[in-house]
């Protein structure tokens, strides 16, 4: 009776919880559908009949920038965790397996970069950025959200790569692999689900970047993030254009997380537990 | 085949000393064991011949090339892992096949070689499976096939049956005796358990603190250890050393314990000191004559029963054929078998010649 007891409020708790994650989403999706005149009314206006695509078709319109912000985000996130995956990956197993002179303060170095908060930089960071000439480019912001997003993908892929037995690598010695040849047949491999996770973790993190999306850009490399801002102008915000353009930006990820759930759960828990 | 030579070899980790001055000579086609408790140095070692570890001093020689410097694979030697340490993505296959394939050989030699050594080691039908699928018997014989296939001069295995219970252990002892007389490669097998390397070895190193304490045939060390160290290692259930001291009674010899005395062989020369005296089971004799000792513990292990007896001189431990009738509390009669007894200084604890 007891157990049944705590299950139910359990199960109670997860319930509202999934309620309150899912809240925000599900409200953005049905006023994305809905007109401007339904959402100003007061109260808002639910009416299922006046349902409607118009938000959608206006926010498509490549004249309102969406389209293009999707496209520059796209190219930035795939890239900054393609190269974050791939310089990352490369240095967690480094720091994790090789005897490096000082890999602890190298290490401790990277996380320290984590502790500023974005603010503090973002002033420097702009004045070097300008000086480079990379204010507007997709490789300026990339390089920015690579300093940001590699320390975590480095942290998290070392520990993955520390609980992998060492005798694998040993064996792989004996067997006449060098470095670099254990590292592609037998570490990379094996490592796929964390790899995957990652992967997504630095996507999502480039994806949703605002801060210094907003500071860093002009008009060439809005993101999904910037142009869906400005959906709310100085007189009026078009909320229904708003959020239908949040939920085409959300669509990627989501996709995303679709096709590699299985990797991210397992990754995950692959680097929880040491074998 | 290669012999394998150790010149002076010494291991440290820092401060750590993990293997000192270790002189050790491997004949072609012998199989050595490296014996002792965890912690000992043993693992190290292998390490360092397989070259995994950097030598911090002294040479290695295999056949006639010192290989301080040469990489594991150039070796030419192959190793089996306590863990297995198979690739958890490859096939059995690929496991066995993984040498050949970073050596760039054509895929149809690969096949005929995997497919040979899989024979010899009976995992023809579990080609394809993944190391999970497998039990750990199998595992460890896909372990022995991704070594066999490389045609070393040299095996190591580091523990490979720790991982097993108790009936695979010895099944696969005796397929690792099988595989060497086979092949007669040189080996060096590291192992704590003292039963393990007193069946499968030609010689027995018995290490202790990073160094070797005794290295001889498995007879050797077990009948004429060379320390008290090497006697109470070796053999099981321990043998019992005894403090006590030498008199002579009308010219003969006793070594008394307590109050009690055993009459020893005839010693013309006998050390200033009195040394300690140590007793394997078997030398230990339970009958009607000898000194009054009242039986502890009796367990019978289907040839023998050991039946532990305490005694003025404290506890001893007696092997008894068959089944023994002795029942704890009973009394009995003790005395030892004066042609197995071993004697230690008292103060080096190495083992004295008396005659």
């Amino acid at each position: 009776m007891n157990k049944n007891l705590s299950k139910v409020i359990i199960q109670i708790f997860l319930i509202s919880f999934v309620f309150l994650a899912l809240g925000p989403i599900l409200w953005a999706v049905v006023t994305s559908f809905l007109p401007l005149s339904s959402l100003t009314a007061k109260p808002i206006d639910l009416d299922p009949t006046k349902f409607t695509l118009t938000n959608y078709v206006e926010v498509l319109d490549t004249s309102r920038g969406l389209m293009s912000g999707l496209i520059n985000s796209m190219i930035i996130a795939t890239f900054t965790s393609a190269v974050a995956l791939t310089v990352g990956s490369a240095a967690a197993y480094a720091l994790a397996r090789l005897s490096l002179p000082g890999s602890n303060a190298i290490l401790l170095s990277i996380l320290a970069t984590q502790m500023f908060p974005g603010i503090v930089i973002a002033i420097p960071l702009f004045i070097v950025m300008s000086r480079l000439g990379m204010i507007d480019t997709h490789l300026g912001l990339m390089f920015v959200y690579l300093s940001f997003v590699l320390p975590i993908v480095i942290w998290i892929l070392k520990g993955f790569f520390e609980s992998i037995p060492i005798q694998l690598e040993k064996a792989a010695a004996i067997d006449g692999a060098t470095n670099t040849q254990t590292f592609r047949y037998i570490i990379l491999p094996i490592s796929l689900p964390p790899l995957f996770a990652t992967g997504v973790f630095a996507f999502i993190e480039s994806w949703n970047e605002f801060f210094f999306a907003i500071i860093l850009t002009r008009i060439n490399v809005k993101t999904a993030p910037i142009a869906i801002s400005e959906f709310a102008g100085q007189y009026r915000t078009l909320y229904g254009q708003m959020l239908a353009s949040a939920v085409l930006a959300s669509l990627p990820v989501v996709i995303l997380a679709i096709i590699f759930r299985r990797f991210i759960l397992e990754g995950f828990v692959e680097g929880a537990v040491k074998s | 085949m290669a012999t394998l030579k150790l010149v002076n070899v010494s291991k440290r980790f820092g401060e750590v000393t993990a293997c000192s001055n270790i002189d050790l000579v491997v004949n072609e086609g012998e199989f050595i064991t490296l014996l002792g408790p965890s912690g000992c140095g043993k693992t190290t070692l292998l390490n360092v011949v397989a070259g995994l570890e950097e030598v911090s001093e002294g040479e290695i020689w295999i056949q006639d090339r010192m290989v301080n410097d040469l990489s594991p694979y150039d070796r030419n030697l192959a190793m089996v892992f306590q863990n297995y340490a198979l690739y958890p993505h490859m096939t059995v296959a690929e496991n066995i096949g993984f040498s050949m394939r970073l050596r760039k050989r054509p895929k149809a030699e690969i096949a005929e070689r995997v497919n040979q050594v899989a024979n010899t080691l009976e995992l023809e039908k579990l080609l394809d499976r993944l190391p999970r699928e497998l039990s750990g018997g199998q595992q460890q014989r896909v372990a022995i096939g991704r070594a066999v296939i490389r045609e070393p001069a040299i095996f190591l295995f580091d523990e490979p049956f720790s991982n097993l219970d108790a009936a695979l252990r010895v099944r696969m002892r005796v397929e690792i005796k099988e595989l060497h007389q086979r092949l007669g490669t040189t080996s060096v097998f590291v192992t704590h358990d003292q039963e393990e390397a007193l069946s499968l070895s030609d010689r027995i190193a018995v290490m202790q603190f990073g160094r070797i304490k005794q290295f001889g045939t498995p007879e050797q060390v077990y009948s004429l250890p060379t320390s008290k160290y090497v006697a109470r290692f070796i053999g099981s259930p321990q043998l019992d050393i005894f403090e006590g001291e030498f008199e002579s009674t009308d010219g003969q010899w006793y070594y008394r314990i307590g109050n009690e005395r055993f009459q020893m062989p005839d010693l013309t020369q006998l050390p200033d000191e009195s040394p300690d005296l140590g007793v394997r089971p078997e030398h230990i004799l339970l009958g009607s004559e000898g000194v009054p000792a009242s039986v502890h513990l009796v367990q019978p292990i289907g040839p023998f029963t050991y039946v532990t007896v305490n005694w003025e001189g404290g506890s001893a431990t007696a092997r008894v054929s068959g089944v023994s009738h002795l029942r704890p509390r009973d009394k009995v009669n003790l005395s030892f078998d004066t042609s197995g007894l071993l004697f230690f200084d008292r103060q080096s604890s190495m083992r004295v010649e008396l005659s």
